[in-house]
């Protein structure tokens, strides 16, 4: 049985119908698809849980919930379908968006790193054309690919104030890089040779995150946090850009009516439309401001060996910053996931799958996303 | 047991997220608003004059290193093949011990490679003509003419005929049987062979270099052993000879070409040599996706009928005017085929020489190629092209290339 289960775990990674990653095919207007990285049990609980995550980036504070060095990281598959108007396409990939470790170094001081994925510039477009070459008419087929992305570095500490409050500092590196490769070819015709050429940019950044948690009642925790953040350098071979990047503002709601279910919510909102002007003068669409919200519940009336196995629900919906032929780009998903607890509680594996789309005007992309989060407590 | 249950777990997943889930990202593009910025511009231009200097030299293959043999009685062209053979051995051994000594000729048999003929020409004949063993092996047509006179024919009416059905392959000719080293040669056999033929006509026979066969003579003798104090004629053998020289001479001599002219082909083999000034938009072009060669020719293609053969435009990796070093790889060269009796313009792909121009390696390579037929040495055929000095019929660039491409940031 619990072979099975393990191997269910692995089905649901790859297995899923329709799934998706970070990746979007939308990511490539603006900086790219902004990501939402997060542990399986956040994904499982809709990102409701996110702002209260020891292993999440949302809040500095929320590394206060560890008692004991743990390391964790999060895979993710996923497989999207979405039809240009030319038929339905179905697109594949698999990410790690997610990995950090966590130490105390006092009872009430914990510190940890963190790297995590922010902005997500994977995508590849293929077009066909018809072209008249030395009076001829000639078939050429251009392909473009961005590989790459923007990571966010973290390193935090929290404090436990006392039993009803801790808080967090975060510092953050944004870096990374991105290639672009233009392919022209000339399927029909061998007189023509195949053109390529490649572009690499380079991102950096800098930021600062606090937050907060607040215990007012034995079964309820209330978080916030916000991000500051520097704007935006972006590096290309002959030219360069810098992009202003949002202030970050995120508020949640922790309950545990019973302990074995609990209720999380968490509300954030991304002034992304300050780096509207800077997109437009780069020749980007513009960008708004956005807000998402996740909701969650998990109940561990599930038990497996001995074990509690926590089920967890979720829904959650958000905005894109960045507008898609001059529309907005939303996204919401049904989200659902299990814990599997081993070593007694030293090794956790969380699984979650969500179903989803994200929209603007008339083009649909829908998703599934399965995520396997793990953690290890030495 | 709930450890090894987590960690298999966990080590199952994962690695089937590693290793079973592909990536494919590729969509088709909506424009505008899923197609990314700026696209791939072409250019497609005719540099009228690209060439700013050529030059033609005559000599890369000579005469005897040719695969081919050529014996015309063409209007145009007159040419008889030089053979001088190995000794003809006097004694043989007809066993480990015992050695026998050369007495009667009985026949001769002269074996030709066929390579090339006309099959239109009929009865074509190959005439022997006696040879002084230690013939000059630079010669001309002019100084060979006396040993081409009726008085060194070693041929007679019967000998020399070549089957009008025989268009390539190996043919065994009878020779006369008189055919035997003259006195004074040491053993050495000299022929010359002119070509008869009912019309006027070219014969091509194989030389023996580059892996073509060269004539043979077979010479069936009978002797008798050496301890034979009697000399009865009891042995017989068949003596093959082998060229150690072979070549032939021809008039009107190709000579050097004229100035002005882009002549490639024919023997001694000729090449000719392009130095290219291109302008700096192709140069500083992304890529080049199609750059088009274009010569015209200044007369005909000359050649045997049907002998169509590769005009190739090649690399220089040296310039060193007529010594010029091709670039090793031939795959880079671009062709086109040439076909006896054509004219006009020739076209030649050379968007692989362009691309090697455009790498690292090959950035420091001359602007320049070479033009010549492929293979060289085994052809007859030759072509002459107009110069960069012809004006309207110089050679011409057709460039196709991608303007510069602006990827942007972010």
């Amino acid at each position: 049985m619990r072979r099975a289960l393990g191997w269910l775990a692995a089905a649901l990674v790859c297995a899923a119908p329709h799934a998706r990653a970070q990746d979007s095919v939308f990511g490539i207007r603006g900086l790219g698809f902004l990501d939402e990285p997060l542990t399986g049990r956040s994904a499982g609980m809709g990102g409701g849980y996110a702002l209260f995550d020891g292993g999440g980036v949302t809040n500095p504070a929320s590394i206060a919930a560890w008692t004991g060095a743990v390391g964790w990281a999060a895979g993710a598959a996923s497989r999207r379908t979405f039809d240009p108007g030319t038929g339905a396409q179905s697109l594949t990939s698999t990410r790690f968006p997610l990995f950090g470790f966590s130490t105390p170094l006092s009872p009430r001081l914990v510190v940890g790193i963190a790297a995590s994925d922010y902005l997500d510039r994977n995508w590849s477009v293929e077009q066909a054309d018809t072209l008249t070459l030395r009076d001829s008419a000639v078939a050429v087929t251009d392909a473009t690919t961005s590989a790459g992305g923007i990571t966010d570095l973290r390193a935090a500490a929290a404090y436990r104030v006392s039993g009803q409050w801790a808080v967090g500092l975060g510092l953050h590196v944004l870096t990374g890089s991105s290639v672009t490769t233009v392919r022209r070819d000339f399927p029909a015709d061998t007189s023509y040779h195949s053109f390529q050429e490649r572009s690499s940019t380079d991102y950096s950044g800098v930021g600062v995150s606090v937050g907060v948690f607040a215990t007012p009642a034995p079964t309820v925790i209330l978080g916030a946090s916000a991000r500051f953040n520097t704007r935006l350098k972006a590096t290309g071979a002959d030219t360069s850009a810098r992009i202003r990047m949002p202030l970050e503002l995120a508020a949640g709601v922790y309950y545990a009516p019973l302990p074995s279910l609990i209720f999380s919510s968490t509300v954030r909102y991304s002034a992304w439309g300050a780096a509207a002007s800077d997109l437009v003068a780069a020749g980007q669409e513009r960008s708004r401001d956005v807000w998402s919200v996740g909701v969650g519940l998990q109940a561990a009336s599930l038990r497996m060996g001995g074990q509690a196995v926590p089920l967890r629900l979720g829904y959650r919906w958000r905005q894109l910053p960045f507008l898609i032929g001059g529309n907005g780009l939303n996204e919401h998903a049904f989200t659902a996931g299990l814990g599997l607890a081993g070593a007694r509680g030293r090794a956790n594996m969380d699984v979650a799958v969500e179903l989803g789309s994200r929209s603007t005007g008339v083009l649909t992309e829908r998703f599934t996303m399965a995520v396997v989060g793990v953690s290890i407590q030495p | 047991m709930a450890r090894t249950f987590a960690w298999r777990s966990a080590g199952a997943a994962l690695l089937a997220a590693l290793a079973g889930c592909g990536t494919d990202l590729t969509t088709a593009g909506r424009c505008p608003e899923l197609c990314p910025p700026g696209s791939v511009q072409l250019a497609d231009t005719l540099l009228a004059s690209p060439v700013l200097s050529d030059t033609s030299v005559r000599g890369y293959v000579l005469v005897r290193e040719a695969s081919f043999l050529l014996a015309s009685n063409l209007d145009s062209l007159k040419s008889v093949v030089l053979l001088r053979f190995d000794t003809l051995r006097t004694r043989w051994n007809p066993t480990t011990t015992d050695t026998a000594v050369l007495g009667v000729v009985d026949s001769v048999r002269l074996q030709l490679s066929i390579v090339q003929r006309d099959t239109a020409a009929k009865a074509l004949r190959v005439v022997l003509h006696r040879l002084p063993a230690q013939f000059d092996t630079g010669t001309t047509y002019d100084l060979m003419q006396p040993f081409f006179a009726d008085s060194t024919l070693w041929d007679t009416t019967a000998a020399g005929g070549i089957p009008d059905t025989v268009a390539s392959g190996t043919v065994t000719l009878a020779a006369p049987d008189t055919l035997r080293p003259l006195a004074g040669d040491s053993g050495i056999v000299a022929l010359g062979l002119s070509l008869v033929s009912a019309t006027p006509t070219a014969l091509a026979i194989g030389s023996g270099n580059q892996g073509v066969p060269a004539p043979v003579l077979f010479f069936y003798v009978h002797g008798h052993l050496i301890s034979d104090t009697l000399h009865k004629d009891t042995l017989s053998r068949v003596l093959s000879l082998q060229p150690t020289f072979t070549t032939f001479v021809m008039s009107p001599d190709p000579g050097q070409p004229a100035s002005g002219v882009l002549a490639v082909g024919g023997i001694p083999t000729a090449r000719a040599t392009l130095r290219l000034g291109l302008p700096k938009e192709v140069v500083d072009s992304n890529a080049i996706v199609r750059a088009t060669l274009i010569l015209t020719t200044l007369d005909p293609v000359a050649g045997f009928a049907r002998d169509s053969f590769l005009l190739a435009a090649q690399p220089i990796l040296r310039d060193f005017g007529p010594k010029s070093l091709l670039y090793p790889d031939s795959s880079i060269a671009g062709v086109a085929w040439l076909h006896p009796g054509q004219s006009g313009q020739v076209q030649l792909d050379i968007t692989r020489l362009f691309r090697l121009w455009g790498t690292t390696t090959g950035d420091s390579l001359p602007r320049t190629l070479a033009l010549r037929v492929v293979p060289e040495g085994s052809l007859l055929s030759a072509a002459n092209f107009r110069g960069v000095a012809a004006g309207a019929g110089a050679p011409q660039l057709r460039v196709t290339y991608v303007r510069r491409h602006t990827f942007g940031v972010p």
